[in-house]
């Protein structure tokens, strides 16, 4: 498993050189959601890469409207020969660089995609050209295991870094700064809310729009070993908001995380670290109880609903079975609370109070009252 | 008129939303099933209520299309065929998908026309013609798109292209907002979204002062775009679609009425000069929202698409009285009372097409015939008769009186 990373200066590259790296990401700030070069500068750090002997990806991670994309596909042929290898995350973006360039292609799959039919479709698209997958930060630790195995390229995940929680194009601070800010000028602020249990968000304002983060960082580094061992290609490090010099450290405790060290690795970092759904994702566990599943079960013999249940008096019910409800029927009425109740009609009459055998689909049906049946019980023939 | 007019496409959380959209005007629905779509909370369709409302779509013209826009994980995928099967049977006209792993299953199980779901974001031409080489028929673009960039996708990538003209909008780009995911453990992305957005945020943004702002910096307006029809048409826009599975029988009827007839007096009159435009907007003011913006329909959205206010501080000018359940010189008019009202309040009936029934409530019984002066929720009565009045219809009041 290989480390990765991003640079921003000559000396990250310095640094990234030193650690033995092989590679580095490298953000034009027209491309990239956090990139910081110009052209310029751009175009000097990869040249300095290279010599390195680094091979140099250029990210182009933007989401990107028809306006805007235009300008940038465009933009980027400037810079085709000084890089090696395109990491894309909008899907035009990955259909352009396909049919437009010769690049080697790498997906950024960290939104959704989490499925291994997601992922072989965007491989299999790009027929033979894709050369890496990120894959998302929400996978657990079995589902990485089974698709590195299945996969035919190399996958990379996140190891360290900040957690994007949201990405809008809208500028949602400098609304709130008065005059003291200048379009394309970076604004960070740290939120909070007294409707969320969590505290100090980092959020961020910038050309591309506005990102918040979660109040905790990405860490699997105590689980480095093991993603190399399941044959992960690719850890990605992410110093942009820290310290690039803390790479040596990680490095180190990457290759061999004694857990003293760790902990003291932990207590040192400028942020508190969490490693999400590594272990387990039950993101969709309480979703059950989201439903009152007694209304949502009104499959087979489901005839209607109770719309007024007046004491001593009626049950009105809205037939909504197209086969009706006849006076033979035997009712199961499910109160909205679960108790069942099981009901022989003896009176059936009509919203004009006529007793009838049979009342017809979409219709008003009168029953005798049936004490402790609520309005919205269901019935069911039985 | 010789344009082609935009299907409106109309938000159906239960079956009888459904039909309520169908008869107010709309050309087509979009439903939920029990799973694989992302209002988890809502009612959504049983099986039964599938075939049931896709019948009753077909019979009058309108078509269906099945949210199946969840990112779904392998687990939930492999339970997706057998549904994928029963669509197909009942006669879906299409699915919407946001997942290349469920627009896989679908092309390969079925021949169901699959529509690209707004949460994959699909913004630009390229994008486009991604999803339609992957065998999508339809785009339903990003909200961040203007008009203009929409109908050069419909041109240049030669697919269909729906776009929200109405209702709540996600702040972030969508699919790429996992607030809840991270926060209160529930997958935005699979129907467990908490509206963190809507919350009020104390932000520290590092200025002089040590006050900090106070804001909901991140909740966006209502999206409206009335008067935008002519654009959406000259652009060639297939669709039009109202947000808003989870909202009420009022709002889903309403929408539906508005936007249809004022596509269809465009149809007919080439222009939008017409006292009735402010009607309609009159309308649309009548149902709970929040304030109105254009979005990025015309431009970028600016600072002045945030609607920096606590939710529920827009109140709707009218509210929902009942549904018509049944009416007949025989019966009257049978209302099923979903807000209490008194004796002689002003009732107006909002009919499938044309102007409001007006009634003022002098008689009230319930459906044994008792004198009432006051009515209940959740129970039945009885109006006298009034010609035009008919079953599904939606009763309002104006709030407050
Ligand atoms: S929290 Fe807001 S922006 Fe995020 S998914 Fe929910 S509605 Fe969209």
């Amino acid at each position: 498993m290989k480390l990765t990373t991003f640079a921003q200066t000559l000396h990250d590259l310095g640094l990234i050189k030193d650690q033995g790296l092989s590679e580095v990401i490298l953000g034009h700030q027209e491309f990239s959601r956090f990139g910081k070069l110009n052209n310029d500068e751009f175009l000097e750090l990869s040249k300095r890469a290279r010599e390195m002997g680094l091979k140099v990806i250029f990210e182009w991670d933007v989401l990107m409207t028809e306006n805007t994309f235009g300008g940038l596909a465009n933009k980027i042929k400037l810079f085709l020969d000084s890089f090696d290898s395109l990491r894309v995350q909008d899907p035009g973006a990955l259909e352009w660089s396909f049919k437009n360039t010769s690049k080697p292609l790498q997906f950024i799959a960290e939104n959704g995609n989490h499925n291994i039919v997601a992922l072989k479709g965007w491989i299999d698209h790009v027929q033979g050209r894709m050369e890496r997958i990120v894959l998302s930060i929400e996978l657990p630790r079995l589902t990485i295991e089974e698709y590195v195995k299945q996969l035919k390229v190399p996958c990379e995940l996140l190891g360290l870094g900040r957690i994007l929680l949201f990405y809008t194009p809208r500028l949602l601070l400098s609304p709130l700064m008065e005059d003291k800010f200048s379009y394309h000028e970076t604004i960070n602020a740290i939120g909070e809310s007294e409707e969320s249990p969590h505290k100090g968000f980092p959020i961020v304002e910038n050309r591309h729009g506005t990102f918040m983060f979660h109040i905790k960082d990405f860490c699997l580094i105590e689980f480095a070993q093991d993603l190399s061992k399941m044959g992960l290609g690719f850890f990605r490090l992410d110093f942009r908001w820290t310290e690039m010099d803390l790479l040596k450290i990680v490095k180190g405790l990457c290759a061999n995380s004694f857990e003293g060290e760790l902990e003291a690795f932990k207590e040192k970092y400028p942020q508190d670290l969490m490693r999400g759904f590594y272990l387990v994702n039950k993101t969709d566990v309480l979703f059950p109880k989201l439903k009152n599943h007694r209304l949502q079960n009104r499959e087979g013999n489901y005839i209607g609903e109770v719309m007024e249940a007046e004491k001593g008096s009626h049950l009105a019910i809205l037939v909504k079975n197209p086969k009706g409800l006849s006076k033979t029927d035997k009712l199961r009425i499910v109160h909205p609370k679960g108790e069942i109740f099981e009901v022989n009609i003896f009176s059936l009459r009509n919203l004009s109070l006529e007793e009838l055998d049979f009342i017809g689909p979409q219709k008003m049906a009168l029953i005798q009252f049936v004490g402790g049946v609520w309005v919205k019980s269901q019935v069911f023939y039985q | 008129m010789s344009q082609v007019l935009p299907e409106i496409l109309a938000p159906a959380g239960s079956l009888d939303k459904l039909k309520v959209a169908v008869l107010y005007g709309a050309n087509a629905v979009y439903v939920g099933g029990q799973k694989f779509g992302l209002r988890t909370a809502a009612d959504n369709f049983t099986l039964d209520e599938l075939r049931e409302g896709v019948a009753f779509a077909h019979e009058r013209g309108a078509q269906v299309y099945v949210v199946l826009n969840s990112f779904l994980h392998d687990k939930d995928l492999l339970e997706l065929p057998e549904f994928v099967l029963f669509l197909e049977e009942i006669k879906v006209n299409a699915v919407i998908v946001s997942d290349l792993g469920v627009v896989k299953t679908v092309a390969r199980l079925s021949n169901i026309p699959i529509h690209i779901s707004t949460q994959a974001s699909t913004l630009n031409v390229e994008a486009a013609k991604f999803w339609k080489s992957i065998g999508a028929t339809r785009v339903v673009v990003g909200r961040e798109l203007s008009v203009k960039e929409a109908g050069k996708i419909k041109r240049e990538a030669n697919i269909e292209v729906e776009m929200f003209i109405h209702g709540s909008m996600c702040m972030a780009y969508s699919g790429h907002c996992v607030i809840s995911n991270f926060t209160q453990g529930r997958d935005s992305n699979r129907g467990g979204c908490a509206h963190s957005c809507r919350f009020e945020y104390s932000l520290d943004m590092g200025l002089d002062t040590e006050e900090k702002k106070k804001a909901f910096f991140m909740s966006s307006k209502d999206l409206e775009g009335l008067r935008i029809l002519p654009e959406f048409i000259n652009e060639g826009i297939d669709s039009l679609k109202i947000e808003g599975r989870m909202k009420s029988h009022l709002y889903t009827g309403t929408m539906s009425k508005i936007y249809t007839e004022a596509l269809r007096y465009y149809h007919e009159h080439g222009n939008f000069l017409s006292d009735d435009l402010l009607y309609w907007e009159s309308e649309l003011k009548k149902v709970s929202h929040r304030t109105y913006t254009n979005a990025s329909l015309i431009e970028k959205a600016g600072a002045e698409s945030i609607f920096n206010e606590r939710e529920n501080s827009t109140e709707a000018e009218w509210q929902m009285v009942g549904t018509v359940i049944e009416a007949s010189p025989n019966c009257g008019i049978v209302i099923e009372v979903r807000n209490a009202f008194n004796q002689g309040a002003e009732l107006e009936i909002l009919p499938f097409k044309g102007q409001v029934i007006n009634i003022i409530a002098n008689e009230i019984t319930d459906i044994m015939m008792k004198p009432l002066t006051r009515t209940k929720p959740s129970t039945l009565i009885k109006l006298p008769y009034k010609a035009g009045v008919e079953s599904m219809q939606l009763v309002r009041q104006k709030a407050n009186s």
